[in-house]
C-alpha cells in the first residue's frame, strides 16, 4: 500500500475534476443555466489545444492559453446559443438544459466529422521528471496539473472577489432577480460567467490531456464527473465544489487502488448517493429550494 | 352665385340696405363639420376573414341525431366527444368535434398498420427494422413521458431500466434457460425492484438534482456493463436470449413478423399512457402541478405517493420492453447505456413535446427517421437532429404539438395590442390618464374638443384670413365665425387680450393670467396704431395657436 501515491492522486484528481465542478455550479448558481455542452467545451478546447501544438508550437504555454481561450471561445457559444435567446423566456431552465444537450449533440458530431474518431496526444505539457517532496515520489505532470490548477483557480476566485465583474457575477449568484434591479446587465454577465466557465473547462481539458487524450466524446465522463462534484458539493457553492472534488478524488484514489478501477463509479455513486439522502442540497447547500428564475 | 372652387359670401346684413350693393367676401367652400366626426369614428384597421368569428359553415347537425352517439361498451363512454351548439352568426344548429384526437390516431394507427404494404421493394429491409426500431423506442418513450410529464419526475434513468430488464432477462434466460414467453415478466420484474431502487432519491431530491443524479446511474450501468465480464464486455453485449419469431419463416416475413409484435407493444404502451395518465394517479398529479405542489398538498393530495406509484408502475412497464427488447435483438447491448441513446431519445421527447402521448409518438417517428433510414448522411445525421432539437427548444414552448397553443397566445398577444393601439387614437386622454381622471365629462369634453379642433384646422384659409383682416368686427361668413366663436369660447387664463396704451394710438395683446390680482403678461413687444390692426393680429396669433395643438 503505497500512502503517497494515493495522496497525491487523489490532489491531482481533486483539482482537476474541481476546476470543472467549479465551472459548472458557478453558471447554475449565476445564471440558472445547467450547462449540459460543458463535455463538449472541454472536447473542443482539446483540439483547440492540440491545433495550437501542431500548428504554432508544443509549448506548454502556447498550449494551455490556446486551450484555455478556446474554452473560452466555446462558452460564449453556448452562451449566445442556449442563454441569450430563451434566458426570460418561460420554463427556461428545462429549455436551457435540452438546449445544451442539443448543442453537445450537435457540437461533439461536428468535431467527429471533422477531426475523425482517432484521439489526438497534447504533448507532456511539463517534462518528464519526479520531484521528492516528503519522501513521497511526485511525477511532474501531476506536480504541474495540481499546481497549474490552484494556481489558475486561486487567481479567478480572487479575480471573482476584487474586481468589479467578479461583484456582478457574485451579485448574480445571490439573487439574479435583484442584481438586475441594481442595473446588472443579466445577458452581460452571463456572457463573462460562461466565458470564464469555458476557459475553466479548457483548463481542465488541457490538463487532463494525459489521461482522456484529446477526442470527440472525450469530455462526457470528466463533465459527469464535474457534474456529480458540483452535485455532491451543492450547486452553487464554491467551497462546496472543493470540499466535494477533495472528496471523490479520495474516494477514487482509495477505490482505485484498493478495489481495483472497474469499481471506481461505482464507489462514487453510492457515495453521491448516500450524500444526498442525507443532505439533499449537497454538502455546502444550505438554500431550502432549488434556485428559481 | 356659382358653386364654383371660391365661392362668394354676400353680407346678409346688407339687405337691409336694397339700395347699395352688399358686401361681398371671397370664402371656402362649405365644408360640414360632420366630416371630422366620420372620420375619427370611422373602423379604419385591415381586417382579416380570421379569428374566432364563427360565421363560416361548420358541420349541420339535427338536435335528435344529436343523441345518437357511438359509446365504448358497457361504459358510457363516447367515442367522439361531439358537442351540438348554435352559430352564433348564422343562428343554425350545427355540430362540433371537440376533441379530434381518436380520429388522428385512428388514422396514424391504421396507416401503420397497413406501412408495410406500400414500402418500396429496395427499402424494405432499412425500413421495416426501423420501422420495429420505432415502435419499440416509441412504447419506451411513452412510458418515459408517463415519468417526465405525468410525474413530473425528471428521470433520465429510463433507459437504464430498459437495459437492465433487458441484460437481466437475457442473463436468465442464458443462465436458467427460460422460454422466451417468460422473459418480458423477467423483464418486469427487475424492472421493477430497479424502479424501487431509483425511486428512493426521488423521494429526497427533486428537479435538476435528481437529473444529474440518474445521469450518473446511467454512465455507473454503462460502466458496469462494459467492464463486466459476466455481461458480456468482451462479445460488446449479452447474447444468447431466445426469441419469439416461430422457426420456418422466410426473411421478409420475419421482418413483417416482428414489426408487427412491436407495433401491438407500441399500442401496449399507448393503453398504459392513457390509463395511468387519463385516471385517477394522472387527474391527481395534474393538480399538484410544479410549484403547486403546497396547494395540492393542503387539498389533501398525496403527490409524493401518487408520483412514486406512477413511477413505479412505469418502471414495471420499462421492464416489461427491456424483456421484449431482449427477445426482439437476442439479447442487449451496452449501447442502451450510452450517452447519445439518452441524448437522441430526449431529442424524440422534446422534439414531439413533453406530456403528451402524441408527442413521444411523433418525435420517436422523426428521430428514428433520420437516425435509421437517412443513414447515407453519416455523422452529418446527428448533427440534424441536433439542430432540430436545438430550434424546438428555443423556438417553442411545448414541441411540435405546442405549435397550435403558442401560435394562438401570440395571436392574442398581436390582437390585444392593435386592441390597444386602436382605443387611444380616438381621445384626447391616453387611457392611464382617464382612468386618473375623476370627472369623467373631462374626458369626453377633451375628446370632442380635439374632433372640433382638427374640423376648424380646415377651415383656416388664406380667403377666411383676409376676409378677417377686412373686417375684424361685424357679420363674417360661416367658416370664420365657427372660428371667431371658438376663439371666444376659450377660458380666461392665458386668453389672448387687447391692451390700451393710448386710444387711438398704441394698442398691445396681452395674455390674461386668468387670475384675479395677477397682472396680464406681455406677449410680444410691438404696438398696433388701430383697433382693427391690433385685432387681426390678435385673431393669427390665435389661429397659430390652433394650427399648432
Amino acid at each position: 500500500m503505497n500512502w503517497g501515491f494515493i495522496i497525491t492522486n487523489a490532489i491531482t484528481l481533486a483539482c482537476i475534476y474541481g476546476t470543472l465542478a467549479i465551472g459548472i455550479s458557478v453558471t447554475w448558481s449565476s445564471l440558472g443555466l445547467i450547462n449540459m455542452a460543458y463535455g463538449f467545451i472541454f472536447a473542443l478546447s482539446g483540439y483547440g489545444a492540440w491545433l495550437a501544438s501542431v500548428y504554432i508550437a508544443p509549448n506548454p504555454a502556447v498550449v494551455m492559453v490556446a486551450g484555455i481561450l478556446t474554452g473560452a471561445a466555446g462558452g460564449l457559444i453556448v452562451c449566445l446559443l442556449a442563454f441569450i435567446p430563451i434566458h426570460d423566456k418561460p420554463n427556461f431552465q428545462l429549455r436551457a438544459l435540452i438546449a445544451t444537450l442539443a448543442i453537445s449533440l450537435v457540437g461533439n458530431q461536428i468535431l467527429l466529422w471533422w477531426f475523425g474518431p482517432r484521439a489526438k496526444s497534447l504533448p507532456r505539457l511539463f517534462g518528464n521528471w519526479n520531484a521528492d517532496i516528503f519522501g513521497i515520489v511526485v511525477t511532474s505532470d501531476k506536480l504541474g496539473a495540481s499546481l497549474s490548477a490552484i494556481v489558475l483557480l486561486t487567481m479567478i476566485l480572487l479575480w471573482m472577489r476584487s474586481s468589479r465583474r467578479g461583484l456582478e457575477i457574485r451579485a448574480m449568484m445571490m439573487n439574479p432577480h435583484a442584481a438586475s434591479i441594481v442595473g446588472i446587465g443579466v445577458r452581460r454577465t452571463g456572457i463573462y460567467v460562461m466565458a470564464l466557465t469555458g476557459s475553466l473547462a479548457g483548463l481542465a481539458s488541457v490538463l487532463l490531456a494525459q489521461t482522456y487524450y484529446v477526442a470527440p466524446f472525450s469530455g462526457i465522463t470528466p463533465m459527469i464527473k464535474g457534474l456529480s462534484i458540483a452535485l455532491v458539493g451543492g450547486l452553487g457553492s464554491i467551497p462546496g465544489a472543493i470540499i466535494g472534488a477533495i472528496m471523490l478524488g479520495v474516494n477514487e484514489a482509495l477505490t482505485s487502488s484498493l478495489l481495483g478501477g472497474q469499481y471506481v463509479l461505482i464507489t462514487q455513486f453510492l457515495l453521491i448517493i448516500i450524500v444526498l439522502l442525507i443532505r439533499p442540497r449537497g454538502i455546502s447547500g444550505i438554500l431550502d429550494k432549488a434556485r428559481e428564475a | 352665385m356659382t358653386d364654383s372652387s371660391a365661392p362668394i359670401w354676400i353680407d346678409p346684413i346688407d339687405s337691409q340696405f336694397p339700395e347699395k350693393p352688399g358686401r361681398e367676401a371671397v370664402t371656402n367652400s362649405f365644408l360640414s363639420h360632420q366630416v371630422t366626426w366620420d372620420e375619427t369614428t370611422r373602423f379604419t384597421p385591415k381586417m382579416y376573414p380570421v379569428g374566432r368569428l364563427r360565421y363560416y359553415y361548420k358541420w349541420p347537425g339535427h338536435g335528435g341525431r344529436l343523441w345518437s352517439r357511438l359509446r365504448y361498451w358497457p361504459t358510457r363512454r363516447r367515442v367522439l366527444n361531439i358537442h351540438g351548439d348554435y352559430n352564433l352568426k348564422t343562428m343554425r344548429r350545427e355540430k362540433t368535434i371537440v376533441d379530434k384526437r381518436p380520429i388522428w390516431w385512428a388514422l396514424a394507427l391504421a396507416a401503420l398498420f397497413t406501412m408495410p404494404l406500400f414500402v418500396p421493394e429496395g427499402f424494405r429491409n432499412t425500413v421495416m427494422s426501423a420501422a420495429s426500431v420505432f415502435a419499440i423506442y416509441a412504447a419506451i418513450n411513452l412510458c418515459w413521458m408517463l415519468i417526465v410529464g405525468t410525474a413530473g419526475i425528471f428521470s433520465l434513468a429510463t433507459y437504464a431500466v430498459v437495459g437492465a430488464a433487458a441484460y437481466g432477462a437475457t442473463y436468465l434466460a442464458i443462465m436458467l434457460g427460460l422460454p422466451w414467453w417468460v422473459l418480458p415478466f423477467a423483464g418486469t420484474l427487475i424492472g421493477l425492484v430497479f424502479g424501487v431502487m431509483i425511486a428512493l432519491p426521488a423521494m429526497r431530491l427533486d428537479g435538476f438534482y435528481y437529473a444529474l443524479l440518474t445521469l450518473g446511474v446511467v454512465e455507473l450501468c454503462r460502466v458496469f456493463v462494459v467492464q463486466s465480464r459476466q455481461l458480456g464486455s468482451a462479445t460488446g453485449g449479452l447474447y444468447g436470449a431466445p426469441s419469439y419469431l416461430p422457426d420456418g419463416l422466410s426473411q421478409s416475413n420475419r421482418l413483417l413478423f416482428s414489426y408487427y409484435a412491436s407495433v401491438l407493444l407500441m399500442i401496449f404502451a399507448l393503453f398504459i399512457y392513457r390509463f395511468i395518465d387519463g385516471k385517477r394517479l394522472g387527474r391527481l398529479l395534474r393538480m399538484a402541478q410544479e410549484k403547486k405542489e403546497g396547494f395540492a398538498q393542503a387539498c389533501g393530495v398525496d403527490f409524493i405517493r401518487a408520483r412514486i406509484m406512477v413511477f413505479l408502475a412505469s418502471s414495471a412497464a420499462l421492464g416489461f420492453i427491456g424483456g421484449f427488447y431482449a427477445i426482439h435483438f437476442g439479447g442487449a447491448s451496452p449501447n442502451l447505456f450510452s450517452f447519445d441513446t439518452l441524448l437522441l431519445s430526449l431529442a424524440m421527447l422534446v422534439i414531439g413535446g413533453i406530456g403528451r402521448a402524441e408527442g413521444a409518438v411523433l418525435g420517436t417517428l422523426i428521430v428514428v427517421f433520420i437516425d435509421r433510414v437517412l443513414i447515407d448522411l453519416g455523422p452529418l445525421r446527428y448533427v440534424l437532429i441536433g439542430t432540430i432539437m436545438l430550434s424546438v427548444a428555443l423556438f417553442l414552448r411545448g414541441g411540435l404539438f405546442g405549435i397550435k397553443d403558442q401560435f394562438r397566445t401570440w395571436r392574442d398577444k398581436k390582437k390585444s395590442e392593435r386592441r390597444a393601439t386602436r382605443a387611444e387614437k380616438g381621445g384626447e386622454m391616453l387611457p392611464e390618464e382617464a382612468t386618473e381622471m375623476e370627472d369623467k365629462d373631462q374626458v369626453y369634453f377633451r375628446r370632442f374638443d380635439k374632433m372640433q379642433r382638427d374640423f376648424l384646422k380646415r377651415l383656416v384659409s388664406d380667403a377666411v384670413i383676409a376676409e378677417h383682416q377686412s373686417r375684424p368686427l361685424g357679420q363674417h361668413s360661416e367658416a370664420l365665425e365657427r372660428l371667431l366663436i371658438y376663439f371666444r369660447r376659450q377660458g380666461q387664463i392665458d386668453k389672448y387680450a387687447i391692451l390700451v396704451l393710448e386710444e387711438f394710438k398704441a394698442y398691445r395683446i396681452v395674455a390674461l393670467s386668468g387670475h384675479r390680482g395677477t397682472a396680464p403678461r406681455v406677449v410680444e413687444d410691438r404696438n398696433y396704431e388701430t383697433p382693427d390692426q391690433a385685432y387681426h393680429a390678435l385673431f393669427l396669433r390665435r389661429v397659430q395657436d390652433l394650427l399648432e395643438t
